[in-house]
């Protein structure tokens, strides 16, 4: 009677021995990282291993992955080596960017270093979305003039630097406006800053922070395949050469309706790229939609100037003359003499154009240089696309036919004679 | 004269010879005394489990860190980095659990066969004793976690040590080494779970299972009130125990693959307490009551008042008469059967509440 239970007994044993054996095979196998610039070993890679690196410009051995994700590094656990992630998937969100990406040798430094990425990000009208909410309550009479009052988070900035600069916005607060519009559009129309969740619906599909903007989404494969091309999926990239879908994640996707303070989503077929990058009626050029966005937009203009303003009139000032001039004045033209000038490090980390000192380039009204161009010794211009690297030659307007008046050389008047016919 | 065949020496001193382990068992003891329905082996498997727990313990401790930058690393680096190492950690939690259940179980067992009788009474206190240290044992390796998941333990046990009058201050600086948590109160919580706590429940199980040989074996009835006089000896003792061992051994095995110890993400930043941090289960009652106000009443002078009140049972309570000692449910003694019920009763319905509540 009592052999019985020993020998069971001990088969138990042996079982669950073999059980450990069972699950110990199942485990992964670690595989370690020790970024050069933690020094701390890290086992994300142990799971990991497929992704692509995120940025030329961020190498997985210099950079590993915690540095910028957070989470549990040496947990091969799932659940518990994610559970401290910074941001989930998207350490970039605003909300946590300092601690992700900022640092002054990183992209929380001096003005001066062209490294104050979050700073200018954070008083960016994109960020702030301070415009729209103060025309919205100057129109509903909840304040006297467009100087903007609120943002969405409250925020202040300790040096101003222009003349539409302001020292702070409050926290704009829809449940304490009197006016049921524009609680309403509190309600409603706070899904397009960059630190917003995005409305439902693939064509609206980014992330937030810095990654609304440098993560684009790339067209899911197998969605495509089967004829869906609206259906998108997320890419471990950050890239500066931003394609026009990813603006338009925002941009161009409909129109708000202000008697129902409602947003209405556009609805024509989106069949390729003359018929996506704008609504129907909407005027522009043939460079506008043959170029991306950021290829005549800059990058102050996109990521802000470090202050905080009150119309995204007083950040964004490329016009058709940044590049093309005016019947009575050429472009103005930069020479490269210093290999700290910006453009340098621009097209570093978007490798399209070979830049060398000496090279003349075309730069704003606001001396920002556009690195993708170059002035060619016919005195014709050339512009590389940074998203598509297309190559595009164009003329000035002066010495052509063009009879606009050189005061009226904004895009409106040149869409009068330029615009594309659908 | 005739010689033994080599073989048969060989067989007898492998086999038959008492060896170093009979040795500490007596020659016979009654059969009555090792019967499972009656013992449920809880005592014996509680000394196991400390083996186990020794064990293990030692093992973690060629891998764990004892600083608050490194401690939760540290137990990663056991849970996925080191060979087995999650079954040496998981078997140490286990341990540490089922000790505390084998050791409530065993109390139960005592009191509802009325093992207790006046020359066992000290024996009940040091049992007594040995379980409230084993209830601190387990708080303190559970904080040693120093993970998010011991927010609560880290700040009870310096708020509430706080709270005690006159004193408070004083103590949590001996006891945790400050109010602030930091590597100087996690050393002070390692010091004491593997070596102060240690050391003292080590020298009270000995004398412990010293007294259970000291007051004749495990309680049955005086001989002459004992109809059953049939003895087992050392062998079929030490069969019985190494059979519950392979027995544990194997529930601790299959529990510990199919259920990880607890882990959480290190502890990087020490913020105030939220709604969602929880003692550990065997402190739910405690966190209960604290809902209720005086941290230093409901926290410090409850407990300690239920626990004395367990301790005077077979002091103040009629005794187990002693013909129906060593069977269930004595009628001599219901009332200290009562009296346990409702303590154990009170802690569970507690902790039922607490787990309802939130």
């Amino acid at each position: 009677m009592n052999r019985p239970i020993t020998l069971i007994a001990s088969l138990f044993l042996l079982l669950t021995i073999a059980g450990v054996m069972w699950r110990d095979s199942h485990s992964p196998v670690p595989t370690s990282l020790t970024p050069t610039l933690t020094g701390q070993t890290e086992y994300c890679l142990s799971c990991h291993s497929d992704l692509p690196e995120i940025s030329p410009s961020h190498p997985i051995k210099t950079f590993g992955c915690v540095i910028c994700h957070g989470g549990e590094r040496l947990a091969l656990d799932a659940n518990l080596a994610h559970s401290s992630m910074r941001g989930g998937k998207n350490p970039s969100d605003l909300l946590v960017v300092e601690q992700s990406c900022g640092g002054e040798k990183c992209h929380g430094g001096a003005p001066s270093d062209n490294h104050d990425h979050i700073q200018r990000v954070e008083t960016s009208i994109q960020s702030t979305y301070a415009g729209a909410i103060a025309i919205i309550r100057y129109t509903f009479g909840a304040q006297p003039d467009l100087t903007a009052r609120y943002g969405i988070q409250a925020i202040k900035d300790a040096a101003i630097t222009t003349k539409t600069g302001l020292p702070s916005l409050l926290t704009f607060d829809p449940t304490s406006e009197t006016n049921p519009f524009i609680q309403k559009f509190g309600q409603n129309c706070l899904t397009c800053h960059i630190n917003a969740i995005p409305r439902q619906g693939n064509p609206y599909s980014r992330f937030t922070g810095c990654a609304a903007c440098h993560t684009p989404q790339s067209q899911n494969q197998s969605a495509k395949n089967a004829g869906n091309a609206n259906q998108k999926s997320q890419v471990h990239q950050l890239t500066t050469a931003i394609p026009f879908t990813q603006c338009n994640t925002c941009h161009n996707r409909g129109n708000y309706d202000l008697r129902q303070m409602t947003f209405v989503e556009r609805t024509d077929p989106l069949t390729d790229r003359l018929h996506t990058y704008y609504q129907p009626i909407a005027q522009f050029t043939k460079c506008e939609y043959t170029l991306d966005c950021i290829d005549c937009h800059t990058r102050v203009e996109a990521m802000g100037d470090g202050d905080l303003h009150s119309s995204k009139l007083d950040i964004q000032y490329i016009q058709c003359k940044t590049c093309h001039g005016t019947p009575t004045e050429l472009p103005k033209t930069f020479t490269l003499s210093d290999l700290n000038n910006i453009a340098f490090r621009e097209a570093k980390l978007n490798p399209i154009v070979d830049l060398k000192v000496g090279d003349t380039l075309l730069i704003t009204e606001k001396d920002e240089p556009l690195w993708n161009t170059q002035v060619l010794s016919d005195g014709t211009y050339r512009l590389i696309g940074k998203a598509t690297k297309q190559v595009f030659s164009f003329r000035p307007v002066k010495g052509s036919q063009c009879t606009q008046s050189g005061e009226d050389q904004s895009s409106a008047y040149c869409h009068q004679c330029h615009s594309v016919n659908k | 004269m005739k010689t033994a065949p080599t073989g048969a020496v060989f067989f007898y001193n492998l086999c038959m010879r008492p060896n170093f382990f009979h040795h500490l068992h007596p020659p016979t003891i009654p059969a009555d005394q090792a019967r499972w329905k009656y013992t449920l082996g809880a005592g014996g498997t509680a000394f196991f489990l400390v083996l186990v727990l020794i064990i293990t313990g030692s093992l973690e401790m060629f891998y764990y860190i004892p600083s608050a930058v490194s401690a939760a690393l540290s137990i990663q680096v056991i849970t996925y980095q080191v060979p087995v190492g999650w079954l040496i950690r998981n078997i140490h939690y286990w341990a540490g659990q089922f000790l505390l259940v084998v050791s409530i179980i065993h109390l139960i067992r005592v009191v509802f066969t009325g093992a207790y009788s006046a020359t066992r009474r000290f024996n009940y206190l040091l049992g007594l004793g040995l379980f409230a240290l084993l209830v601190l044992m387990d708080f303190s390796g559970y904080v040693l976690r120093w993970d998010t998941g011991v927010k609560w333990a880290l700040a009870a046990s310096t708020n509430l040590i706080k709270s005690i009058p006159l004193i408070g201050d004083g103590l949590t600086n001996f006891i945790t080494g400050g109010a602030e948590p930091g590597t100087s109160v996690l050393v002070h919580f390692f010091a004491w779970h593997i070596y102060g706590l240690m050391t003292l429940a080590l020298i009270l199980m000995v004398w412990h299972v010293f007294r259970v040989r000291r007051d004749g074996g495990i309680a049955s009835p005086p001989r002459e009130l004992n109809s059953e006089q049939e003895r087992i000896n050392r062998f079929e003792l030490v069969r019985r125990e190494v059979l519950a061992m392979i027995f544990s051994m194997a529930v601790l095995i299959l529990v510990s693959i199919f259920f990880p110890a607890p882990i959480a993400p290190a502890m990087t930043e020490y913020s105030s307490l939220s709604a969602s941090d929880r003692a550990p289960w065997f402190l739910l009652w405690v966190q209960q009551m604290l809902k209720w106000g005086n941290p230093f009443f409901w926290g410090v002078f409850s407990p300690l008042i239920l626990l004395t009140l367990t301790a005077i049972i077979p002091y103040t309570l009629p005794e187990p008469d002693a013909s129906e000692i060593g069977r269930w449910f004595p009628k001599s003694n219901r009332l200290a059967q009562i009296a346990l019920g409702i303590i154990i009763f009170w802690f569970v319905l507690l902790t039922i509440i607490f787990l309802l509540s939130s």
